[in-house]
């Protein structure tokens, strides 16, 4: 058994959803804010995901992290070297997809190099009349970044579990690799 | 040199039950401990007795930044640092690194590891020369 350990930030525009989406991975659904209220800092939540068909888990600290352009640099000072990325970009808006790859070049400058496993997640979907980003468009740009994409909706709850579910295996399978790289390991 | 005999790990801040820290101090490099994810990481070693060290070897994998501290104390709290250490980045083999305590007498070594070079960082001896 064991229990893994992951910072993972969750980022994007202003207003896509970001502290909608966390709140409901955090009352596993009973709460969502019709109003919006912006978010200034960094607000840490924690949320263990079970692997399935193991007995394994991952810790997810989510750093619900500000998206109005003034407060992000910031923000930037508390997101440490993540271990994870959760870009949120709301379907209704094509500036906030088109922003996004602005988000990925500030959260390498954090990586140090590192392989950080990370999701694309679009959010609003049950905006379907006012939807300005297809998948196709959102699922191609995911790939070519090594992002795996997520659509859901916070208001209806709709999907919201699998980005968080896709990053912890992301984490346990990264995990289970480098395990087996450094049982190879031959003496120093 | 006591290979480690009378030392025992007695805190870990992650683990793997397959890895566990005693991994650390049973003398075998083959065997491991493994940290779990996100930094910093511990471990405290403790000895039967107060002891002067001279010199550690720590061998490892893909740790970066490690601060040593020490105490004299039976309980493993209240520690004052002793050292700390840039490790070289090896690549298909363990890091081994000799570091040189100068005598200084200790009941409990506490290990920080404050920094990796990937998300999970692997101890899998440390050797103590005692003086
Ligand atoms: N229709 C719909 N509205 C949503 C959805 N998710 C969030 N909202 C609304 O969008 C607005 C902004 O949501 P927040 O979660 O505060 O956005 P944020 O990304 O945290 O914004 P910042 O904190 O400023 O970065 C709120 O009014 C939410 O009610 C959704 O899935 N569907
Ligand atoms: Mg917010």
């Amino acid at each position: 058994m064991v229990k893994l350990r992951a910072r993972c930030l969750l980022v994007g525009d202003a207003a896509v959803g970001k502290s909608s989406l966390s709140h409901i991975f955090y009352s596993d659904g009973s709460l969502f804010q019709k109003n919006y209220s912006l978010t200034t800092g960094v607000e840490l939540l924690t949320k263990c995901i079970n692997i399935p068909e193991t007995n394994d888990s991952v810790e997810l600290y989510i750093l619900d992290s500000a998206g109005k352009e003034t407060l992000v640099e910031g923000c930037e000072k508390m997101w440490g070297e993540p271990s994870l990325l959760c870009l949120v970009f709301d379907l209704t808006s094509e500036q906030s997809f088109a922003n996004c790859s602005h988000w990925m070049e500030r959260v390498h400058a954090h990586c140090k190099g590192l392989h950080v496993p990370g999701v694309l997640v679009g959010n609003k979907s049950d905006l379907s009349a006012r939807r300005e980003v297809q998948a196709s468009v959102a699922r191609e740009w995911a790939q070519s970044q090594g992002l795996e994409y997520h659509e859901t909706s916070a208001k209806e709850m709709e999907n919201c579990d699998a980005p968080l579910l896709s990053l912890a295996q992301a984490f346990y399978s990264l995990y289970q690799e480098r395990r087996e790289t450094i049982q190879n390991l031959s003496p120093g | 040199m006591i290979d480690s005999s009378g030392a025992q790990v007695v805190l870990a801040s992650s683990s793997d039950d397959n890895h566990p820290p005693e991994n650390i101090t049973d003398g075998n490099s083959k065997t491991f401990w493994m940290s779990t994810g996100m930094f910093p990481q511990e471990f405290v070693i403790r000895f039967a007795e107060t002891t002067n060290i001279s010199s550690l070897t720590v061998e490892s994998y893909n740790i970066k930044h490690l601060r040593i501290e020490k105490n004299t104390s039976p309980s493993a709290a209240q520690f004052e640092p002793v050292t700390q250490e840039e490790f070289e980045r090896t690549e298909g083999h363990l890091q081994t690194n000799a570091i040189s305590l100068n005598g200084c007498s200790a009941t409990h070594l506490r290990f920080i590891i404050a920094a990796g070079y990937d998300h999970f960082v692997s101890v899998h001896r440390v050797s103590v020369q005692t003086s």
